[in-house]
């Protein structure tokens, strides 16, 4: 079979060839120059960073800045790391837990006002968080719970736990019914079923949304900074920030602080990022 | 009378299989509930509430309702009515940019290269880090006297002298939405990839047999059968950054002069910094109802768009 020649065919051999490698080289450098160049900066020493003109790369490699950071008495950047991990973590599993439950129940009984429901937690994953500010705190307040790690768990809940409900929802419609039904005639009941047949086909589904969860409360700033007062209940964002406000800004052991925050959701994305990909474009992508 | 049968004394249960399946889901449903109850119904009533009394937090003794007064405030305070329109600007630089951008990029990472997992892994970084870490890494990178833009810009001739890029009224804006479109590019990257590799391959290769060129394939094969999922992520996209209020508050904090602040920001700067949480409760209800109106609108293009595709 002959192919005529079309003009397309140029196009073609360029997209397969030069205009492929340029493109990604180009998309490469703009998403990864930005880190690249914050971890030159954290590798350098005071005389390095504030050089005139500016010196790209450190002569003299330090890590003095991460030490710094980590083991600064007035921006305890170790206590802060703890800080977001336990808050994270107990926003993880207690989302988790919530979501599966949740998420069950709407995929698989039929009740009334369901659908209503799912529109609700649709809707209120489009809140701004912003707008729960002054309430939340008020409230948080008046319950005694400013500058405990609970106000930021439970002000965690109102972004995470709709999302999370919403993508559980998919993951059950996925699971054949017949499965648990036949679980069911064969003695379990329907928490029985639940556990022992549902839960470990999900198990991917249930990994991505306890991520997700993990993630998007890693990157919270303005409950962090609105609802605690004291430094060591500070959180990385606002730990981060808080460093910001000190005298006048010390980029060196910020540097290090940016990348040491960035690593664990990095880490965790890597390993992740099919089943965490698959969850969040499972809605949007049919088939 | 007695009946005696011995099949037939099955204690009727005290509620019945249909009724019980019923109360197992509620008692599944309850903590969900639980804690939307308490982290987003409660506050929200809470804000209207607020909105009509004057509440200032280091004001106690001025505490009083006054009705719609925080509104009416609102409706004379000319700042409220720049943050809309900067709302606006911020909203569409950023969406279109990371549109285009994000398309571009799906359609690379779309093709078959060596190392194809790895450079999708190191390009969807900015996406999932903290927005505080978006917002200092890019204030050290436009950073006036040792920022490196400033640097490799009068290294390639195309500026004479140093910008302070984001405390110049007329730089700022441009600036953080530029910082806005790198962190959305891979939003856009992996949802359009995902509508990609749903396509299915035959269609290009009968196209490719008679004789479509690339262009004609891109548009008459590409963009109409991705037409639902760049509906979709749009709409989310445009809501979020709406919303979005870290990065502008943690790099420029609305500032020079109001010159970044957005309608989100204006309201937070309300209720962290002057603590008026009477104001900050009108423009909450006002960012509420902006909210519902969008995602009203999203609803009804989104099922349009699944009747259609």
């Amino acid at each position: 079979m002959i192919r005529r020649s079309t003009p397309g065919d140029f196009a073609e051999r360029l997209l397969g060839g030069p205009a492929l490698w340029g493109g990604l080289a180009a998309l490469t450098a703009f998403a990864l120059g930005p880190f690249v160049w914050m971890l030159l900066t954290s590798l350098k020493n005071r005389e390095e960073l504030y050089a005139t003109p500016l010196r790209y790369l450190p002569v003299h490699p330090t890590l003095e800045n991460y030490i710094d950071a980590w083991t600064s008495p007035v921006t305890p950047f170790s206590r802060f790391f703890l800080n977001s991990l336990w808050v994270c973590s107990v926003t993880m599993v207690a989302t988790t837990v919530v979501s599966v439950l949740a998420g069950y129940a709407i995929a698989r009984f039929r009740f009334a006002g369901r659908d209503a429901l799912l529109l609700i937690f649709l809707a209120t994953q489009m809140f701004p968080s912003v707008l729960l500010i002054a309430p939340l705190l008020t409230q948080w307040r008046a319950l005694g719970l400013i500058d405990t790690y609970q106000a930021l768990i439970y002000s965690n809940f109102s972004f995470t736990v709709p999302f999370t409900v919403w993508m559980m929802v998919g993951y059950f419609s996925s699971i054949p019914r017949d499965l648990e039904e036949s679980a069911m005639i064969d003695g379990c009941n329907q928490f029985g079923a639940l556990c022992r047949v549902v839960l470990p086909l999900a198990a991917p589904g249930i990994a991505a949304t306890a991520i997700f969860a993990f993630v998007v409360s890693w990157s919270e700033l303005l409950f962090a900074i609105s609802f605690t007062t004291e430094t060591s209940m500070r959180t990385l964002s606002a730990g981060l920030l808080y460093m910001v406000g000190q005298y006048e800004v010390q980029w060196g052991p910020l540097s290090a602080g940016v990348i040491l925050s960035t690593v664990p959701v990095a880490v965790l994305f890597t390993f992740l990022q099919r089943h965490l990909i698959h969850g969040l474009t499972a809605g949007a992508v049919k088939g | 009378m007695t009946t005696i049968s011995l099949a037939g004394r099955r204690a009727r249960p005290l509620i019945s299989w249909r009724m019980r399946k019923l109360l197992v889901g509620y008692c599944y449903l309850a903590p969900a509930a639980l804690c939307m109850l308490a982290t987003v119904v409660v506050p929200i009533v809470l804000a209207i509430k607020m909105s009509l009394y004057n509440d200032v937090l280091y004001k106690p003794q001025d505490y009083r309702f006054i009705g719609l007064g925080n509104y009416v405030r609102l409706l004379e305070d000319p700042v409220f009515w720049l943050t809309l329109w900067n709302s606006i600007v911020w909203v569409f630089g950023s969406v279109v940019f990371q549109f285009v951008a994000g398309f571009a990029a799906a359609l690379l990472l779309h093709q078959a290269f060596w190392g194809r997992a790895l450079v999708r892994t190191l390009t969807l970084l900015p996406w999932i880090i903290p927005g505080v870490v978006v917002g200092l890494i890019w204030e050290w990178l436009y950073q006036p006297n040792y920022g490196v833009i400033n640097d490799l810009l009068i290294k390639a001739g195309w500026m004479q002298e140093r910008v302070a890029w984001l405390s110049s009224p007329d730089l700022a804006m441009p600036a953080v939405v530029f910082t806005n479109v790198w962190r959305g590019i891979p939003f856009f990257a992996i949802m359009l990839l995902a509508g990609l590799q749903a396509i299915p391959g035959e269609l290009y290769e009968a196209a490719h047999v008679d004789g479509a060129g690339v262009l004609s394939r891109f548009w008459h094969i590409t963009l109409p059968l991705l037409r639902p999922i760049i509906v979709v992520a749009t709409a989310t996209r445009i809501i979020w950054t709406f919303n979005y209020a870290d990065l502008i508050f943690v790099m420029t904090g609305g500032g020079p002069a109001n010159a970044t602040q957005i309608t989100s920001t204006y309201t937070l700067m309300q209720a962290y910094s002057s603590l008026d949480f009477g104001y900050a409760g009108a423009l909450s209800v006002v960012l509420l109802l902006v909210m519902l109106a969008f995602t009203a609108a999203y609803l009804r293009i989104t099922r349009g768009v699944e009747e259609v595709g």
